[in-house]
């Protein structure tokens, strides 16, 4: 974590706008990317760095963007000793950001520089999250639109942050917020949700949207499972995190109920019809299987409130201002 | 020297005071000892004859992991008789990860080499570990060739390599040697504790160094039993800790959530079915195995995937110490 600021000359004093952009297998890319931002932030008058995250490319990623870093100024380049993923990635470069604002983008060209002002104008209107929205996407409509339309809605639904386009990578944060926010697995998709658990003020903005000109898309399909279970995290995690007895606990009720109200239908089976032994089996079964679900999401519960409470996280908020670091001290 | 406890951390910074003598030494050697005390000498007589070829300043670093036997006593009177043997002694048996632990916070080297007591490799095997890490390896691991085991043994201990090259997408022939060559700084970046200590070529590769492997011989003594039944027992669950490490480590639900999911949908498939079979009237079905297999495989799926949930918990509430990336370089 050195830091040559006076060496080289540079302004040492916190930049407006950090832009971090991880990077993997973009060769072709790095070159226009970086010309396009630094001709974007200048013309703009912000004071700015670049953080190139090379997330363990193998196509010759990292030879350019060494060209690079030398040829402009405020340029730093991460690289990291393999491939990691998006998140890790992610994570590395916003650990070195010192930016008031932090803007995250693709390496793929698709995003425009030029929305990044916009952005920041947004964010000045009192926001703390602003997000791109690429209303007219430059994507097949079959494999990339219609299951991003459909996970939109699901997210938005379960995070409650309502967003139309959460998969875009254009977003400006503010930098103290950002900086609190700990990535991990595949948590990048779900920044908005989890600044909105740190009480932030999220909105979005139409951007422009380019097609892929060089190399090529790392999207599948296979991950909407994944994201599927992450909603499921996600869910417990914002709704419940302060309490996870009452989530897990009253699973574990439901199914004690539905336990008393089936020894209760087989009680009358056998008080007023004399049913024979055999048909009981299925009720008697069923009554073991809901009250061993019931002790162990009850005992589970006690156990998520265990952890809860010896975690680091306890009575962790977020204050407006400059307060923060004091009150974090003590969490 | 003998050291142990306190002592033992203020000797492992000597720097801190300024004097980085001649005699720091360059490489340092861990062995962790349990009752070896019959081999002891031979071990370290072995050890400093293939050290002295190497052309650097060296330290040898026994660590007693509370023997029964006179392991301790003989490796006191080995550091008194020679400068570059060191002997720690632990106060009880806490495994051979906390003796490695233990020596590692003793040993000044730059570069470690670990070779456990227990799998008698020959001590010279060093100097081909060392080259190798010369040569731009990031951690060597030693490959027992050729073998001396039961057929047995030798067969348990392929299929687990097999299985965990697999998992981990390595390519080596002997994980569990033993022995193996590394630099402080590829230590410092993995997460060792408890029984870490044998995955480590496998949470090297997860952060991106370079793993080798070097042929290395075996002692006519190693060779004991035929047969362990515990240690297989514990490869088959260190199976599933390598599998975690590699892929779920910080996204538990994204295993457990998918195994649990499949079993539960199979068994409401199957009460599903035997619902329509009673309620069609075809027959009891009061009686039928299937009935509380179908019980059984929702409770399993229904407990995994909460299980999971926990999981994806501690993970949140710990995310703040939670570093997934390591990196190479830095440039401003």
């Amino acid at each position: 974590m050195k830091r040559h600021a006076d060496a080289k000359g540079r302004n040492s004093r916190r930049p407006m706008v950090s832009v971090v952009v991880p990077l993997f297998n973009e060769v072709d890319n790095v070159r226009p990317l970086v010309a396009a931002l630094v001709e974007t932030l200048q013309n703009a008058r912000l004071s700015y760095e670049i953080i190139l995250v090379d997330d363990g490319s193998t196509d010759g990623t990292a030879e350019v963007l060494r060209e690079v870093q030398a040829q402009y100024e405020h340029i730093v380049v991460i690289r990291l000793r393999t491939n990691f993923g998006q998140a890790p990635a992610l994570a590395a470069g916003f650990a070195h950001t010192r930016g008031e604002v932090v803007v995250t983008m693709d390496g793929d060209l698709q995003n425009d520089p030029r929305d990044i002002p916009l952005l920041l104008a947004t964010l000045a209107q009192g926001y703390d999250v602003v997000s791109g929205w690429r209303k007219r996407r430059q994507d097949g409509f079959l494999i990339r639109r219609i299951p991003s339309m459909l996970a939109n809605r699901l997210v938005c639904r379960v995070t409650g942050v309502a967003l139309h386009d959460t998969g875009c990578a254009l977003k400006a944060y503010r930098g103290q917020l950002l900086r609190r926010i700990h990535l991990y697995g595949e948590m990048h998709r779900f920044i908005p949700a989890l600044s909105k658990m740190e009480g932030a003020r999220i909105t979005e903005l139409v951007v422009r949207h380019h097609p892929r000109r060089y190399g090529k898309s790392k999207y599948n399909l296979s991950r909407t499972f994944r994201v599927l279970l992450d909603l499921l995290t996600l869910h417990l995690l914002m709704r419940h995190v302060r309490n996870p007895l009452r989530f897990f606990g009253s699973i574990g009720l439901l199914f004690g109920g539905g336990a008393v109200l089936t020894l209760a239908a087989t009680g009358i089976f056998v008080g007023l019809f004399s049913a024979d032994v055999s048909a009981l089996n299925v009720l008697i079964t069923l009554i073991f299987l809901l009250l061993v679900s019931c002790f162990q999401f009850l005992f589970l519960g006690l156990v998520a409130k265990l952890i809860v409470e010896t975690g680091v996280r306890r009575n962790d908020y977020f204050l407006d201002g400059q307060a923060t670091s004091a009150v974090r001290g003590r969490a | 020297m003998s050291v142990g406890g306190d002592k033992a951390a203020q000797a492992a910074r000597p720097d801190a005071h300024g004097r980085k003598g001649a005699n720091a030494p360059g490489v340092s050697v861990i062995v962790a000892l349990r009752n070896h005390g019959a081999v002891l000498p031979k071990l370290c007589a072995g050890l400093m004859e293939a050290l002295a070829e190497i052309g650097e300043p060296f330290e040898i670093v026994l660590v007693d992991d509370g023997s029964e036997d006179d392991t301790f006593a003989q490796a006191e009177q080995l550091a008194h008789t020679h400068h570059e043997l060191r002997a720690v002694r632990l106060r009880a048996s806490f495994g051979e990860g906390s003796a490695f632990d233990a020596g590692l916070k003793v040993a000044r080297g730059e570069k470690i080499v670990y070779l456990a007591g227990r799998v008698l490799t020959d001590p010279h095997g060093v100097r081909a570990l060392l080259d190798r890490l010369q040569r731009g390896a990031d951690l060597v691991m030693a490959w027992r060739y050729p073998r001396r085991d039961s057929p047995l043994n030798q067969v348990v201990s392929r299929l687990f390599n097999a299985l965990v090259n697999r998992l981990a997408n390595l390519k080596l022939h002997d994980i569990n040697s033993g022995m193996l060559a590394t630099r402080r700084e590829v230590l410092n970046d993995l997460p060792l504790y408890g029984d870490m200590h044998n995955f480590l070529p496998v949470l090297a590769a997860r952060q991106g160094y370079v793993v080798a492997e070097e042929k290395v011989a075996q002692l006519p003594g190693a060779f004991r039993r035929s047969i362990y039944p515990n240690e297989y027992l514990r490869r088959l669950l260190d199976i599933v800790t390598v599998l975690f490490l590699t892929n779920y480590a910080k996204k538990p639900l994204h295993f457990l959530g998918f195994l649990g999911g499949v079993l539960a949908l199979v068994g409401a498939a199957i009460e599903l079915y035997l619902f329509i079979y009673r309620v069609l009237a075809i027959g009891p079905i009061a009686g039928r195995p299937l009935l509380l297999l179908g019980a059984l495989l929702l409770v399993i799926g229904l407990q995994m995937i909460s299980i999971g949930l926990i999981g994806e918990m501690i993970i949140f509430t710990h995310a703040s110490d939670i570093k997934e990336y390591n990196i190479a370089e830095i440039i401003e």
